[in-house]
């Protein structure tokens, strides 16, 4: 998924004369203390392969959390209203964060530790997390006895079959299409051919697809191997959509949901209220509690907002939370350095994404590798990190792989930049003089927020140091990702961030480097297209061994950062969140990355 | 409001001298205490922003350097400077920016002196406009007076603050290539351009109503039948006769237009980083980052930019004073 596209800044304040009486002194820092050091560890327990759990690990209820309590009511201060709410179009991170309270599908992640590190794959609605005895070709799932949607009717195969065909319809446009591309065996949009109107003009998948032999077995038969499955259906993307219930793209705003809590109200961009949903059964549940009576969500809550609310601790806001909004880069000081006890009610970890800045492998002046070594040289991190608030909401990449994902690889670091975050401006000089380039004209594409102005002028101030003429420009924040989309675009150089759809490699490099997939809006924005890079990734993704395929792709991260040098990485995104005194069973869950809504309870 | 001369009532000397009223304003001025310390004041802004480059090369840094990548021993990693009071040191005298952390003292003398020298600009095409303008539409009358009358009306109902923010970067793109960067003098320009577009009504409306009321006088009449050109009947009747309301009107615009500018930078409209500027460093102050972690940033900047306004409205209203001591007090 790629970020940044939706943020809005709300940067206008009023500038108060009286303000400059009391701004006399300030202590130094930003007391920002170093996190650093308990993220790694975080993130280390993550690359441990997870796990796909058998029957026995599918089998509910949930653990208990240890000290918690049921009753009492949640309040929670969200920045985005959620645009979806129908599976089939959630994709974004803070939909996915309420999906894993209403949503359930086939399988999902267990926490098998009361830390959010330790995960493994089960069966949700599933008995087991899926069986294949063809290496990946052929999945069977087995629905579980008591499930019911909200409205007490019992989920059937027949009810997975409508999910699975109503996303090959028009009208499902905005979730994943990992499945839908399995299915039809092909790339990019083409999958909707295999049934443009979906299942609602009386044709179905064949049974040499999709089989739902009686009510309570599913199974997959795919062309190719495709030994991700169980990651892939844990995504809410594919959680279960009712068939008597779907009211094509009327269910994006009222679907008949499955998970511990159903919707009671939801006001578009103003508030939301869950409550408990009476159908659904713990045993069934491996994964999700149910400790809150209710939840009220309010949106268009900016992060400055949350963050001093939550940290003034007063009235609602003692049992309130964020699922999504982070401490904010100017409140981070006020949170994590004094008050001990304001900093036992913060949780932080990584965020899926990685970030890089692109460099257009459609310029003839780049096709040049050593002006891209100069570049990935003088590339400074530093400005990118203070931009975004410091260590606790940025580290400095190795590779495209980030932190959370198995196969990352912490002494990876080809360019020097965890060493000197500064960048090497005298090494960058002496290559692009051997190039015959130096005065190299590099349009540099920045996206027009506060952050982008910011370390957009650094960067260029360090690109000119090393021997670049740099030009700045500008790019609407709202259409940034449009525009350096495009593969005709005027920029040279350009930032863009993707994270993991689920914890492996191969939702990384595929998407963002297959050079067959170059097209208008790809994620592919350097435009690269390495025959060799291409070949090692259809190579990839035909491991079944989840570890070895975890090695392959560190392996072309590698060869790609270093060799191919079409991208530089710059900065894994890190984030900090808080809640009220009076919430407990806090805790960051890697995979959803952020607080995990399915454990909180009220003190 | 005219400027003729008057009978000099204030002083029973005995011995009668002759005196230009200009004489007589500057010596009714000088005896104005706050007037004269306005103007020490605000001259020493104007030095301050001309000899910007001098100061700075003596200073030995430039408003332009990076020091959070230069000096990284001096911030943390979200660029706030580690020492206390924004890193004010015997090194860094006015502290240091946080964020890329530019030197605040080189960044405020250099914003000085380009918030300065734009609203001086403007200040010039405001006034040359408003002469040309004003003055004829109140000599000539009839039609040339009602469609500069209706221009000033139409420009004057005009929401400026939104039309500078809407058209800012439409002038600016109108003159850049899209894989140039956009140079300062292009924002400059435009900058200049749209505050003078809609800067000189007021001027103008007031220069037309002390015309239309000289343009009855008997010295015009006299000139007029003494068979004087239009030409030279404005330039040496009528253009002495408007010096006060000219002036008084200008030392008014000037601290009006510096923070006009400021706010349009401020709104990230006009000036943008890295070239420095007054306003740019009051949006920089109201970030959460400054807020939050660095106060003292917003003192320099303030207190400089609050002091000079005050200057230079004392300084208006002394030199109103000394043109025209009937109104005074």
């Amino acid at each position: 998924m790629s970020r940044g596209g939706r943020r809005t800044y709300a940067a206008l304040s009023i500038f108060a004369a009286g303000a400059l009486v009391l701004s006399g002194c300030s202590k130094g820092g930003s007391n920002a203390s170093d996190n650093n050091k308990k993220d790694q560890q975080n993130a280390k327990r993550q690359q441990a392969s997870i796990k796909f759990g058998g029957a026995a690990d599918s089998t509910g209820p949930a653990a208990a959390v240890p000290g918690a309590k049921t009753g009492g009511t949640l309040e929670v201060l969200q920045r985005d209203s959620y645009a979806h709410l129908d599976p089939g179009q959630i994709y974004v991170s803070d939909e996915g964060s309420l999906a894993t309270l209403i949503h359930r599908g086939l399988t999902g992640y267990k926490a098998t530790n009361n830390k959010g590190s330790g995960h493994e794959v089960v069966g949700d609605l599933a008995t087991d997390s899926g069986t294949t005895t063809d290496g990946g070709k052929t999945w069977k799932y087995t629905l579980k006895d008591g499930i019911k949607f909200s409205d007490g009717t019992p989920i059937t195969s027949a009810d997975f079959r409508q999910t699975f065909e109503r996303l090959f319809a028009s009208f499902i446009n905005q979730g994943p299409t990992y499945l839908q591309q399995w299915m039809a065996d092909t790339n990019g949009a083409d999958y909707r051919k295999l049934l443009p109107d979906g299942p609602y003009k009386g044709k179905h998948l064949p049974n040499s697809i999709l089989e739902t032999p009686d009510s309570k077995t599913v199974i997959f038969h795919f062309k190719t191997p495709h030994p991700d499955l169980p990651y892939a259906l844990a995504m809410a993307g594919y959680a279960v959509v009712s068939k008597k219930g779907d009211t094509k793209e009327k269910y994006d705003k009222a679907p008949v949901t499955t998970g511990p809590y159903k919707i009671q109200s939801f006001k578009s961009g103003k508030s939301m209220v869950l409550v408990k949903n009476p159908n659904w059964d713990p045993k069934t549940d491996p994964i999700r509690n149910q400790y809150v009576d209710q939840m009220d969500f309010s949106f268009n809550v900016q992060y400055e907002d949350s963050t001093k609310a939550l940290l003034a601790d007063t009235g609602a806001d003692q049992t309130g939370i964020s699922f999504n909004n982070s401490v904010d880069a100017g409140n981070i000081s006020a949170v994590l350095g004094g008050d001990a006890a304001v900093k036992a009610r913060t949780v932080a970890g990584y965020q899926p994404y990685v970030g890089q800045i692109n460099i257009n492998q459609s310029h003839a002046a780049l096709q040049d590798k050593t002006v891209r070594e100069a570049i990935a040289y003088a590339l400074p991190i530093t400005p990118i990190i203070r931009a975004f608030g410091g260590s606790s909401a940025a580290e400095v990449a190795g590779g495209y792989i980030s932190p959370t994902v198995s196969g990352y690889d912490a002494s990876f670091d080809p360019w020097g930049k965890k060493k000197n975050p500064g960048g090497d401006a005298a090494k960058a000089k002496a290559l692009l003089k051997k190039a015959g380039k130096l005065g190299l004209k590099l349009t540099y594409g920045y996206q027009n927020t506060p952050e982008g102005q910011q370390y957009s002028t650094a960067i260029a101030a360090a690109l000119k140091n090393a021997g670049f003429n740099v030009q700045r420009q500008d790019i609407p924040a709202e259409t940034y990702y449009d525009q350096v989309g495009k593969i005709d675009n005027n920029y040279d150089i350009y930032a863009s961030a993707w994270g993991a759809d689920w914890p492996s490699a191969s939702t990384v490099i595929p998407p963002l480097f297959d050079g067959r997939a170059i097209a208008d809006g790809s994620p592919n924005y350097s435009h690269v297209n390495d025959a060799k890079v291409n070949a090692d990734i259809d190579a990839a993704n035909k491991i079944s061994d989840p570890v070895k395929s975890a090695a392959a792709w560190e392996k072309i991260d590698q060869y790609l950062v270093k060799d191919v040098i079409n991208a530089v990485p710059t900065i894994d995104y890190k984030q900090v969140q808080i809640a009220g005194s009076k919430v407990g069973g806090l805790v960051y869950d890697d995979v959803i990355g952020g607080i995990d809504p399915r454990r909180l309870y009220i003190k | 409001m005219d400027g003729g001369p008057e009978p000099d009532t204030n002083t029973g000397t005995v011995k009668v001298e002759g005196r230009s009223p200009g004489q007589l304003m500057w010596i009714r001025f000088k005896r104005d205490r706050t007037g004269v310390i306005s103007a020490f004041v605000v001259a020493f802004f104007f030095l301050v922003a001309a000899a910007a480059p001098l100061i700075s090369k003596l200073y030995g840094k430039d408003p332009y350097t990076i020091y959070a990548d230069v000096r990284p021993e001096l911030f943390d990693s979200a660029g706030v400077p580690v020492q206390p009071n924004g890193g004010i040191s015997s090194e860094f005298w006015f502290g240091l920016e946080p964020g890329n952390g530019y030197d605040v003292f080189t960044k405020l003398i250099y914003g000085i002196r380009t918030s300065l020298m734009i609203s001086l600009a403007v200040t010039v095409a405001v006034v040359l406009t408003g002469i040309l303008l004003g003055v004829t539409a109140g000599y000539l009358g009839g039609k040339t007076d009602f469609f500069i009358g209706r221009l000033i009306d139409f420009l004057l109902a005009f929401p400026s603050q939104l039309f500078f923010i809407a058209s800012m970067p439409v002038v600016v793109s109108l003159f850049v290539s899209p894989r140039d960067q956009t140079p300062t003098y292009v924002r400059v320009v435009a900058l200049i351009a749209v505050q003078w577009v809609l800067g000189w009504m007021s001027l103008a409306r007031i220069l037309r109503g002390t015309t239309l009321a000289l343009r009855e006088r008997e010295f015009i009449e006299a000139a007029k039948v003494s068979g004087a050109s239009p030409w030279r009947i404005i330039r040496r009747e009528i253009l002495p006769n408007v010096v006060t309301p000219l002036l008084v009107q200008t030392t008014y615009t000037l601290p009006y237009l510096v923070t006009g500018e400021a706010g349009l930078s401020f709104l990230g409209v006009g000036i943008v980083e890295p070239t420095p500027d007054w306003g740019q460093m009051f949006s920089k102050a109201s970030t959460e980052l400054v807020l939050q972690n660095d106060i003292t940033y917003m003192f320099f900047p303030g207190v400089s930019m609050v002091v000079f306004i005050v200057a230079f409205n004392l300084l208006g209203d002394s030199v109103r004073d000394a043109f025209d001591p009937k109104t005074a007090r």
